[in-house]
């Protein structure tokens, strides 16, 4: 069984959103003539705020848009990029579909896994490394492509990914 | 053919509405508000242009943009972007985003007029987050350029567009998944009919067309749809066309070329991807992304890159996305990569596809792993049938068993060594030892 | 010379009326149809099967499960019944070999990840998935792979009256969209998507509105299911009897599910008029309650003694203290009590007695309760009364007379009867009461008939044992005036009567009545004599259909 999305980690704590995130909402709300429509953008600037969704930051979008927080859940687990749980400071995001695949991303996750110590959906202790496999994100061109947080790094090789685990982790 | 779609995208300062300008931009919205076009007059200009949809579906969108009805009881129309390009092997719309954006902004305002559209939104998938913020700095732009907004350029018209990212769903491409990501649910398909031209996103009359299409329109309406209509292999399949090569050959890369293109020059030309990679030879291609049935070698002669060409071919052109596989590649291999994909991303909704992605998936897994039977070739064959045709709300189901299905007919011998060796034929993992049950 | 004169012309026919219907051909059968039902209601009407999981005649339709696959004449591919839109001269095909391998496919799909619990689900006998797969799947599986589970998911509470076993959920909706649609609490929500797809709540609960149970029963397999009910009979060794639920004055049609005379819950019986398909938790778990007795025989009270003595004996001395009273106080002196848990025709042989005594003191109270809320097919029926038949005992006649006095007057000491008859001694939350109890114990002689032991039973000088719910059969008259029966699921333990088959005794024995009556001869009575009972239709009177849990293999019936 494939890894799961049924549970939403808590944060421990309210989850208000901050004044700048609160002044973003604001403007969101204003291109969409529904408050549901709205939800997918406020869940980034959730995500934005604290790196991931936590179960507090759910109920909170839930009062703030009006929806039963059941319906939040749906969309929060639905959709792969919501973080929920925190994940490392550099989020490994290697394709595994058909054109990286054979560009030979598997060896490259292998090669994470091994250097890292990690599986994917794991995180490292140090909390610097979280290994993900993820479906095509259109660098088959630049095969085999993947992205570091927000930054796509394509092609990558052995090598590379080689100096750019030791550069991170040797980053404080 | 000279670049089209593709013509600025080397330039330095590609992205910003200066340069956008300076080299023509915007000069279709503003003929097309200089000189009253209708709205009417526009769509009937991408009618007889013959330009089909390029995010998959191939249908003519002139044909599209008329289904809305004339009376919308008072409903707004909204043109939805169709930016949520997720399909294995496609990145030409990343490319027209980050590259030239204003095309794609230009495209959007155009199209939109001739829709009468007051509200319209660039649905992007979450990944492309370099793409998002270029579009959001494009439409900005164009804010403050007054090209949108209210009452443009003193025209009686006003448009309003937004970047609305998604957040990592491939089924977000099916149209009305985006319509229902919109707003801000699970990105389920909805049962058609009412179609979206009818009844859309907020209940109101919607068009969802991709990305190269609306950049297409830019030029429609810039060079005249009899040109657009000569450029192509024939009447039904015109313009220029963005194809997205990858796999191992020597040059994978976005190539653009006249509708039509032959498959063979795309693979060999020097031009474009100038043959496999260390002298290898083709095994097998898929001519139009994951959803497209495969092609053996032989079937790649004389086969037009272009609707009907690749149809006529037993495949799809789909979203113009060739992957090219060469002979040390595993077919069952490349069938389980591609069923892996399906069971990750099909929205769950209903049976055959819930059930059967999963189920094709472990199927060819075991039998990729050494493990399968010979009632298993049977098996897949007798899945793949049974979960589409009409057996599902959408054609996601369809898509899904494209890969393995052909892949099992046309490889058939791949498969039978698979189960009667317990290894691949050909391979890295060909001379491995045989796994023991 | 001058033309001949034109025939006048004929005037032309009238147009022929529109049809308020639809024509729609099932395998070749055309059949009129009303112009506003889904495919598969219509199939129903025209007695055509078309099995299905995720259509549900009150939920939104979310073509789904695709189990309702079916030929249209026209269209190229099989297509959703559910979601095909009726039109004059749709033609629908049910029998082709392409329906009969969609259904098999689809039953093949759902079967896959199905675990085998069958010996151990309560579902066993009322699943649709088994009916379904009995008549339309087929017999083996090449299903050899691992079968997704939901291990945390399983055999746990989801809210205080469902317990979850997701694994054998198969993602229909039906839940869901109850939650959403008529609740109105949407509780429940899809999580995950793909083969993974799980139906859970937020943060693990609870599922806890007040129609819960409502999603069990909408569940077409084990995957939800009512706790109170969980292992405690195989359903096929249950018998179906209609029924009122006894929890307010709304009275939704129910059935008593019962088995060698123990009562093991009820089910909604479905009547669009009052409360549709739907049961609320409260009234639903009313059912535990008829299966309690504190009283199963006549008793006597006499100085400081109980004793036992045989019903008749009870009521020839109840008998002898009323003429007794009337001979020196006169009919006056007396004090009858009905109740809003008795039926009208209990309710109306009190009166009719008081009537034949010429005792002008009756009456009937009911408690005001929380509000209790069900959503009939056209919108909400809201009742506040702690009882289900206030107003038929009224109706019946249950107000003091001319001259008389009412319980509010005994109660508060104005009024003093020298008899008090209370028809049914758990009348409401005065007979628990100590200061209300006084009040009607001040009495010389105090009778009561019960099922349960309270504060008036034991003040009473003679107790008879009346049945439960369960045991007899009667007429409540709802909020809306709606008059539905009841009908009795098993006999009562001897000595144990029902109230009615005991004021019967009481009036012949005063002078009154025919000792042969049975309720349907005093329903005809109350026609003849009660305004506004007079032409109540037998469909009313039956109220809705019996439902088998989830609802989906009736033919015929809507």
């Amino acid at each position: 069984m494939s890894h799961t999305r049924y549970r939403v980690q808590e944060a421990g704590a309210p989850r208000p959103f901050p004044p700048e995130a609160m002044a973003r909402i604001e403007k969101i709300l204003k291109r969409y003539p529904t408050k549901q429509a709205a939800l997918l953008p406020v869940l980034w600037v959730a995500q934005e705020t604290w790196g991931w969704v936590s179960k507090e930051s759910a109920e909170e979008v839930a009062r703030l848009l009006g929806l039963p927080v059941s319906h939040v859940d749906g969309v929060l687990t639905f959709y792969t990029m919501y973080n929920l749980r925190p994940v490392g400071k550099h989020l490994l995001q290697f394709c595994t579909s058909i054109s990286c695949h054979l560009a030979g991303a598997g060896r490259l996750v292998a090669r994470c896994e091994k250097r890292l110590g990690i599986g994917l959906e794991e995180t490292t202790a140090d909390g610097k490394f979280t290994l993900l496999e993820v479906e095509c994100i259109a660098g088959c061109d630049r095969a085999p492509s993947m992205m570091i947080n927000d930054a796509y790094h394509e092609p990558m090789d052995e090598k590379k990914l080689d100096d750019l685990l030791d550069r991170l982790g040797r980053e404080s | 053919m000279d670049p089209v779609l593709t013509a600025r995208i080397a330039k330095p300062g590609s992205r910003g509405i200066d340069g956008y300008v300076a080299d023509g931009g915007y000069g279709a919205w503003k003929k097309v508000l200089s000189e009253g076009w209708t709205p009417e007059r526009l769509t009937e200009e991408v009618k007889k242009s013959g330009l089909r949809g390029r995010g998959g579906a191939g249908f003519p969108t002139g044909v599209k943009w008329g289904f809305i009805p004339k009376d919308t009881k008072g409903k707004p129309v909204y043109l939805l972007c169709n930016a949520d390009e997720s399909e294995p092997g496609t990145f030409k719309d990343r490319l027209l985003m980050e590259k030239d954006p204003h095309q794609v902004v230009e495209g959007v305002i155009l199209s939109a007029y001739a829709i009468k559209c007051r509200d319209a939104y660039i649905y992007i998938r979450g990944e492309f987050y370099d793409g998002a913020r270029i579009l959001e700095a494009a439409v900005a732009e164009a804010y403050a350029q007054g090209l949108l907004g209210e009452k443009i350029f003193g025209s009686a018209y006003s448009l309003d567009l937004t970047v609305h990212r998604g957040a990592g769903a491939y089924i977000c491409g099916e149209e009305t998944g985006l319509i229902e990501s919109l707003e801000g649910k699970r990105g389920q398909p909805r049962i058609k009919p009412p179609f979206p031209a009818v009844s859309g996103v907020f209940g109101a009359p919607t068009i969802v067309n991709n990305v190269e299409t609306l950049a297409c329109v830019v030029h429609i309406v810039n060079r005249g749809a009899e040109w657009f209509a000569k450029i192509g292999r024939n009447e039904k399949n015109t313009g220029p066309k963005l194809y997205c090569l990858s796999g191992q050959v020597n040059r994978p890369g976005v190539y653009e070329a006249a509708l039509g293109l032959q498959l063979k020059d795309l693979i060999f030309g020097d031009a474009y991807g100038r043959g496999m990679k260390d002298g290898r030879k083709v095994k097998a291609v898929i001519p139009g992304g994951a959803s497209a049935n495969m092609l053996t070698a032989a079937e790649i002669e004389d086969c037009p890159l272009d609707f009907d060409g690749v149809a006529a071919k037993g495949s799809m052109l789909g979203s113009a996305a060739i992957i090219v596989m060469n002979e040390d590649t595993c077919i069952v291999d490349a069938a389980r990569n591609l069923s892996k994909f399906f069971s990750h991303e099909s929205c769950g909704q209903c049976t055959p596809c819930r059930e059967g992605t999963p189920w094709l998936h472990k199927v060819l897994d075991r039998i990729e792993e050494g493990a399968g039977r010979p009632e298993d070739i049977a098996l897949l064959e007798r899945i793949c049938n049974q979960m589409a045709n009409g057996m599902t709300i959408c054609v996601f189901a369809d898509a899904a068993i494209a890969g393995p299905l052909s892949s099992v007919k046309k490889f058939a011998d791949e498969y039978r060594h698979h189960v009667e060796n317990k290894r691949c034929l050909v391979g890295p993992r060909a001379e491995a030892a045989a796994v023991t049950v | 010379m001058s033309a001949n004169p034109e025939p006048p012309k004929a005037p032309a026919p009238p147009p022929p009326p529109a049809k308020d219907t639809f024509t729609v051909i099932f395998d070749g059968r055309p059949v009129e149809v009303p112009k506003n039902l889904n495919l598969i209601d219509a199939a129903k009407l025209a007695g055509v099967e078309i099995p299905h999981f995720c259509y549900h005649p009150r939920l939104s339709v979310v073509g789904q499960c695709r189990m309702c696959l079916v030929e249209i004449e026209g269209m190229p591919k099989i297509q959703a019944a559910c979601t095909t839109p009726l039109k004059d001269g749709l033609s629908v095909k049910t029998t082709t070999e392409k329906v009969r391998s969609s259904r098999a496919a689809t039953m093949e799909f759902l079967l896959i990840n199905h675990p085998l619990d069958c010996p151990i689900c309560d579902q066993a006998g009322e699943c649709t998935l088994q009916d379904n797969s009995f008549g339309y799947g087929q017999q083996l599986s090449e299903y050899d792979e691992a079968k997704r589970q939901y291990p945390t998911f399983d055999r746990t509470p989801i809210g205080p009256n469902v317990i979850a076993d997701m694994t054998r959920c198969i993602q229909c909706t039906r839940c869901i969209r109850f939650c959403q649609e008529i609740a109105g609490t949407s509780e429940l929500t899809f999580l995950d998507r793909g083969g993974r797809t799980l139906v859970w709540t937020h943060d693990g609960g609870p599922l806890a509105n007040e129609w819960s149970a409502c999603a069990a029963d909408v569940c077409p397999v084990g995957a939800l299911t009512v706790r109170q009910f969980r292992f405690r009979s195989r359903v096929w060794y249950l018998q179906k009897t209609p029924s009122i639920c006894p929890g307010c004055n709304i009275g939704c049609n129910n059935s008593i599910e019962a088995r060698e005379n123990v009562v093991y819950r009820f089910l909604p019986r479905l009547n669009p008029d009052v409360n549709d398909y739907w049961l609320c938790d409260h009234g639903r778990f009313l059912s535990e309650s008829l299966n309690l007795r504190d009283v199963s025989k006549a008793t006597w009270r006499e100085a400081g003694a109980v004793r036992d003595l045989p019903v008749p004996a009870a009521v020839d001395r109840i008998a002898a203290e009323i003429r007794g009273a009337i001979e020196t106080k006169g009919a006056a002196s007396i004090f009858f009590l009905g109740s809003a848990h008795l039926s009208n025709e209990e309710n109306f042989l009190l009166r009719k007695l008081a009537d034949h005594l010429g005792c002008p003191n009756r009456d009937v109270v009911v408690d005001r309760g929380k509000p209790r809320k069900i959503k009939s097919q056209k919108g909400w029926i809201t009742g506040e009364e702690a009882a289900p038949n206030f107003r038929g005992a009224r109706e019946m006649g249950l107000t003091p007379g001319r001259g008389g006095y009412g319980l509010e007057a005994v109660l508060s000491g104005k009024s003093a009867p020298d008899v008090v008859i209370a028809a049914d001694a758990e009348f409401g939350a005065a007979a628990d009461d100590p200061a209300a109890v006084a009040a009607l114990r001040k009495a010389k002689f105090l009778a009561v008939a019960a099922r349960r032991s309270n504060a008036l039973t034991r003040a009473a000088d003679v107790v008879l044992p009346a049945a439960s719910l369960a045991e007899k059969d009667g007429t409540f008259t709802n909020l809306q005036g709606r008059a539905q029966k009841f009908e009795r699921a098993f006999l009562s333990k001897p000595p144990v009567r029902a109230h009615w088959e005991l004021l019967l005794l009481l009036a012949t024995a005063l002078g009154w009545g025919d000792p042969d009556w049975t309720p349907a001869e005093l329903r005809a009575r109350i026609a003849e004599e009660v305004p506004g009972y007079g032409d109540r239709p037998e469909s009313e009177l039956d109220g809705g259909r019996l439902l088998k849990k989830g609802d989906f293999a009736w033919k015929g019936a809507l």
